[in-house]
């Protein structure tokens, strides 16, 4: 491993046909840290996370994964990784126990001492399993099949199948999508309990507050680059002290906006889908001026609020454009 | 080892699978079933079962007074209504031709049987000509069949008797003899005298019927039977071949086959493992099948070494032409065509020596046409040793099976690398 | 109308599923050609009589020569002469299968037939099949016309010793069997075609079509049963019912559109068979819709108990498929019942398909009219409402 780094991601791309995927990639993730790729949709995480997973290969450029070549090892990358995909990929018609037992094998893992370059950890396949199922809340639904689990327990099991063979480097590709807050929160502290025990966390989302919640460092994506990388302060002063206010009004007005733009401390103006997004240097001093133009123009504001500088404020700033769902 | 865990994996949910469990296990059982039971195989003594014919019938003949009261007409029904006859035929007579017509026409008989005024004359008529009429009902063919069997067979004895008599009045005047009535009388007396002892002595006096060598003299019905189980067998077999490829999709589509591809277990393990649960699958199929109808429909299945060499070729054969079928599919959509249709089509064709083996005459492009298709010659494997085929029989045949699964094989696992890779 | 809107919602959903068209159309015609064809024979211009070899190892005597004569004329076998053929040839070839049977006249036949001896001829046949069967019984009734031909001969010879006169009598008898003076006349009880012919051509496809066509009905299920199984899955029948549509209006909407689908597929099965395989499913048109609209109904009425039963896709591939193996190998559409036992007769008859199949065959081969598919019709329409009965019990809108 070079310099206590977890990952080495090398100037890779990824094209497929004319669509270039990902495009000269490239950042470092710090042994034990949780790192986040944040991005909307279409941006190239999953490609960046199936590339560094050897499921896919780069046109161009390398990975180092705890000092192990993502082109020449892709076995031992393997065997340092876990991965939880996006999808819930477990067999329904086996109960908890059985996947884990089944995945289990799959990472190497017996009931007798395991041939790895690490210590053994524990004694057999089968107490990991029972760890395992402690660990995700399944223990008492461990026989039951994973086709009668809600969907917060198979995302739980998801999760446990990567922690098996205890790597050292997790990939969790939005592994909060679609789910309930509660699964959610479950879920973020679980990736901050494997970080204290030192796993390594790559984390991929388009959910800001994740990434600034539990991420060390940060690498924004947008259309295949990275667009900005460091850490929640260092992004956050790219878009300096701008305030972010959403604002939704009462009727479309082009001649209101138009207004706003002019408006002095105003920097950007966005709308989407109804609503409005403005950065601005003191949200404070700006929004009487807004409120102003648009009383004046017979529009009337509904609702309003106001943000601190944050990632979406930075990625809005870098692209133009709200970090929701495409 | 892993390439192990995949395959027993693969093979624990198959057995959970109902899919699997119906059509690997259930369905072939159940279609034998139907023709075991079709073929009263229940609450018979086994023998094949011919159905009961009802017969309406109508004497229109009228008795020859200068030859006693003579009356064929009369013989013929007192001759179907005999004991010996009574499973075969349930006897109406019916009181004129419109009526017994009638009875066929509204289903309540299957025959009808009119018997023409002036059979008897005719015998006795050097130019007499005529005929029964047989008026049958068009859905029927083995009961009417049977029916005209045996009514020719008296037929035949009447007509018999005529042409000795016939052949006597052309030819006794060359050798100077006066022909009469009562000579040509007592030329057909004899003849039918002659004829029926003839008939009492069975086809075995006319007749020394052997069957061809190597062909076992098996119960007809267990041997029907068994050639359906037989067929049953390798058209589920390839289904199963074909599903449990079809895992291989169905796991890309869940994403668990991605994830099995991020552990440190090589794509060959993977693909391997899952392919081994294809040929234990099938293997498992046919030990379960071949025991299960032995035991319940009497199923000889053949000398036990030929036999080995067949189901193993079948079980080869079956995977191997799943695992191929599976390599050219995109996604489990297609995958319900494949099963409906395809496989459906294909296995049809490939057993239907089974569908024909009761048919008269079979076209040889019918007989050949099977052996275009894997199934064809599984069942022809199949068929050499239930008919008492030795290992010598089947070689070919097994070495053309392994030949098509290596080719097969070679070609799947290609494409699936070129998919995978 | 809102049954209508759902009737028509699930109709598109059923025509957009080519998998469907597979099953409803496709597989029934291939089936029908393919079972047609291997029960018609040959086809029109090959002899579609059996082969039987013969083998003469009695030097071309004229029994011999009688014999095969007699053979030829046969309505059941045609004789193939093995020239320079041995006995393990002649077993070969019906081992192979590329003989029915063969006969083999062995030497001296003709001296010990004419001194009166017994001497019965050599038959290889496989006994325990139809072909074998059918083979020797065409073979025994050739040997007993030529017995009798010898006997007629000789009861005219009588006591002269005249081998010259025996041989001309024994000609004059093997002439008039060529055309005997007493047979049986076949016919068929038909109102199709020529009613007073003597034979009938069966057409091939009179079991295959009907058949296909009441076992793929119950095949065609799949798809539509389907539907109710996704709807309840997916959480749409649950927002359908928060709209303004009843409970009886969805059940009524899912069977319309069964009974459509099923319908029309039959009339297009039929249609295809009125007019590419010649059987006259038109001849009493009130007869056969009154078929086919009762035969819609109970096979529709069959699909909505299977959704409303089933949970998930591959219950209803279970609950569709085994039935429809069952009650067509039951009802007699793979065979006809005539060539199954009693008890299976009669348990075929509990069945619709059975009668489904009696009701078309009613029309098509024994030329009968409405009268006779009244009471198939009526047990059609008896097993349509047990079975929606059924269905509206239980069905599931959870």
């Amino acid at each position: 491993m070079n310099n206590n780094k977890a990952i080495q991601v090398q100037d890779l791309h990824k094209n497929f046909g004319d669509v270039y995927a990902v495009q000269g990639v490239s950042f470092d993730v710090q042994a034990g840290e949780i790192f986040s790729l944040l991005g909307p949709n279409g941006a190239g995480k999953t490609t960046i996370i199936s590339m560094l997973a050897c499921l896919l290969e780069p046109t161009q450029g390398d990975a180092l994964v705890m000092g192990h070549s993502i082109l020449r090892e892709p076995m031992a990358v393997k065997q340092a990784i876990g991965v939880v995909p996006q999808e819930i990929a477990l067999y329904e018609d086996l109960s908890a126990r059985e996947n884990l037992t089944f995945w289990g094998k799959m990472y190497g893992l017996r009931g007798g001492p395991l041939k790895q370059r690490e210590p053994l950890r524990f004694p057999s396949l089968s107490d990991r399993v029972d760890e395992v199922l402690e660990v995700v809340g399944l223990k008492d639904r461990q026989k039951g099949r994973v086709s009668k689990f809600s969907g917060g327990m198979k995302r739980r099991l998801n999760i446990g199948i990567a922690l098996l063979h205890r790597p050292e480097v997790i990939i969790m590709d939005e592994p909060t999508v679609g789910i309930d807050p509660q699964s959610r929160r479950n879920i973020l502290d679980n990736v901050k309990e494997m970080n204290r025990q030192g796993t390594t966390v790559l984390y991929t989302t388009h959910y800001m507050e994740e990434a600034q919640e539990l991420s060390d460092h940060v690498a924004i994506m947008d259309h295949g680059k990275v667009i900005a990388y460091g850490t929640h302060d260092e992004l956050v002063k790219i878009v300096g002290e701008l305030d972010r206010i959403d604002l939704t009004i009462s009727a479309e007005s082009a001649q209101v906006i138009e207004q706003w733009q002019a408006t002095e401390g105003v920097h950007q103006i966005t709308a989407e889908d109804g609503e409005l997004t403005l950065l601005v240097d003191d949200s404070n001093i700006v929004l009487p001026r807004l409120f102003e133009s648009a009383t004046q123009a017979g529009v009337r504001i509904t609702s309003v609020e106001i943000q601190e500088p944050n990632l979406e404020a930075v990625f809005l700033h870098l692209t133009g454009r709200a970090l929701r769902d495409e | 080892m892993k390439i192990i865990d995949v395959a027993l994996k693969d093979m624990l949910r198959s057995f959970r699978n109902m899919f699997f469990l119906m059509f690997g296990l259930g369905v072939p059982l159940l279609m034998s079933g139907i023709f075991y039971f079709a073929f009263g195989g229940l609450g018979g003594d086994g023998g094949f079962e011919v159905p009961q014919t009802r017969v309406q019938i109508v004497n229109l003949d009228e008795p020859v007074a200068e030859y006693g009261d003579f009356s064929a007409g009369q013989m013929l029904v007192e001759f179907l209504q005999t004991e010996e006859l009574s499973d075969l035929m349930a006897i109406t007579k019916a009181p004129d031709a419109a009526s017994a017509r009638a009875a066929v026409d509204d289903q309540e008989a299957g025959v009808a049987l009119i018997i023409p005024a002036g059979l008897s004359a005719s015998v006795f008529d050097p130019a007499g000509e005529t005929a029964i009429e047989m008026y049958q009902d068009p859905t029927l063919t083995l009961g009417p069949g049977i029916v005209k069997s045996i009514v020719s067979q008296f037929v035949d004895t009447l007509a018999g008797s005529k042409i000795a008599a016939n052949v006597a009045h052309e030819r006794l005047p060359e050798q100077g003899v006066t022909v009469d009535a009562a000579i040509l009388q007592e030329i057909a007396m004899q003849y039918s005298n002659w004829s029926f002892s003839l008939g009492e002595g069975g086809a075995d006096a006319l007749l020394d019927v052997r069957s061809p060598l190597g062909k076992k003299d098996t119960d007809q019905m267990v041997g029907i039977v068994g050639l359906i189980m037989a067929g049953m067998m390798i058209f589920y077999a390839f289904f199963t071949g074909a599903a449990s490829a079809g895992t291989i999709l169905q796991e890309e589509e869940s994403g668990t086959l991605a994830r099995l591809f991020t552990t440190p277990t090589p794509q060959s393990t993977i693909l391997g493992g899952k392919f081994i649960a294809v040929f234990a699958l099938i293997a498992v199929q046919l030990a379960v099948l071949m025991p299960i109808s032995s035991v319940i429909f009497g199923t000889d299945w053949g000398a036990p070494l030929p036999l080995a060499l067949a189901a193993l070729a079948l079980v080869i054969l079956a995977a191997s032409f799943g695992i191929f079928i599976v390599s050219l599919l995109k996604d489990t959509r297609q995958s319900g065509i494949v099963y409906g249709g395809v496989m459906t089509a294909l296995g049809l064709l490939g057993i239907s020596s089974v569908f024909t083996m009761n048919v008269p005459y079979v076209s040889p492009i019918v007989e050949t046409l099977p052996l275009i298709v894997p199934q064809g010659w599984a069942m022809r494997a199949m068929r050499l040793v239930m008919e008492g085929g030795g290992v010598s029989d089947v070689l070919l045949t097994v070495g053309v099976m392994l030949a098509l699964s290596l080719v097969f094989f070679l070609i799947g696992v290609f494409m699936f690398k070129k998919r995978f890779a | 109308m809102r049954v209508i809107d759902l009737t028509l919602k699930d109709l598109t959903q059923l025509i957009r599923d080519w998998q469907a068209a597979m099953f409803l159309l496709i597989m029934p015609i291939v089936f029908t050609l393919f079972f047609g064809f291997i029960f018609g024979g040959s086809g029109g211009e090959e002899d579609p009589r059996l082969p039987v070899g013969f083998l003469d190892q009695d030097g071309g005597s004229v029994l011999s020569a009688h014999l095969l004569d007699l053979l030829s004329a046969s309505d059941a076998i045609r004789p193939v002469v093995l020239e320079d053929a041995s006995l393990d040839e002649a077993e070969k070839q019906v081992n192979d299968n590329d003989l029915a049977a063969a006969v083999i006249v062995p030497a001296g036949y003709h001296d010990k037939v004419l001194a009166g001896e017994e001497t019965p001829l050599t038959v290889i046949a496989d006994a325990n099949t139809a072909v074998g069967s059918t083979a020797r019984y065409g073979v025994e009734t050739g040997v007993a016309r030529l017995l009798g031909a010898v006997q007629a001969a000789r009861l005219v010879q009588g006591e002269t010793a005249d081998e010259a006169f025996l041989l001309q009598t024994l000609d004059d008898a093997i002439e008039a069997w060529r055309e005997p003076p007493l047979k049986i006349a076949e016919r068929q009880s038909t109102a199709i075609g020529e009613g007073e012919e003597e034979t009938m051509e069966s057409n091939p496809y009179a079991q295959s079509s009907p058949g296909m066509m009441v076992q793929f009905s119950i095949a065609g299920l799949l798809g539509a049963a389907n539907i109710l199984v996704i709807e309840r899955q997916s959480k749409s029948l649950q927002r359908l019912l928060t709209t303004a549509i009843s409970r009886v209006e969805i059940i009524l909407g899912h069977f319309l559109a069964m009974f459509v689908m099923i319908f029309a597929q039959i009339f297009l099965l039929m249609g295809f068979g009125q007019i590419a395989l010649g059987l006259d499913y038109l001849r009493e048109p009130v007869a056969t819709l009154l078929v086919v609209v009762t035969m819609s109904l109970w096979t529709a009425s069959l699909g909505l108990l299977i959704g409303a039963l089933a949970k998930t896709e591959d219950q209803v591939h279970a609950f569709a498929l085994i039935p429809m193996f069952v009650l067509s190998g039951l009802g007699g559409a793979w065979m006809p019942l005539e060539f199954t036992g009693k008890t299976f007769q009669t348990v075929g008859h509990l069945l619709p398909t059975a009668w489904a199949m009696d009701g078309i065959q009613n029309i098509i081969m024994r030329g009968l009219g409405l009268e006779s598919v009244l009471l198939p019709a009526g047990v059609m329409l008896a097993y349509a409402v047990v079975c929606f009965a059924l269905a509206v019990w239980r069905f599931r809108f959870e």
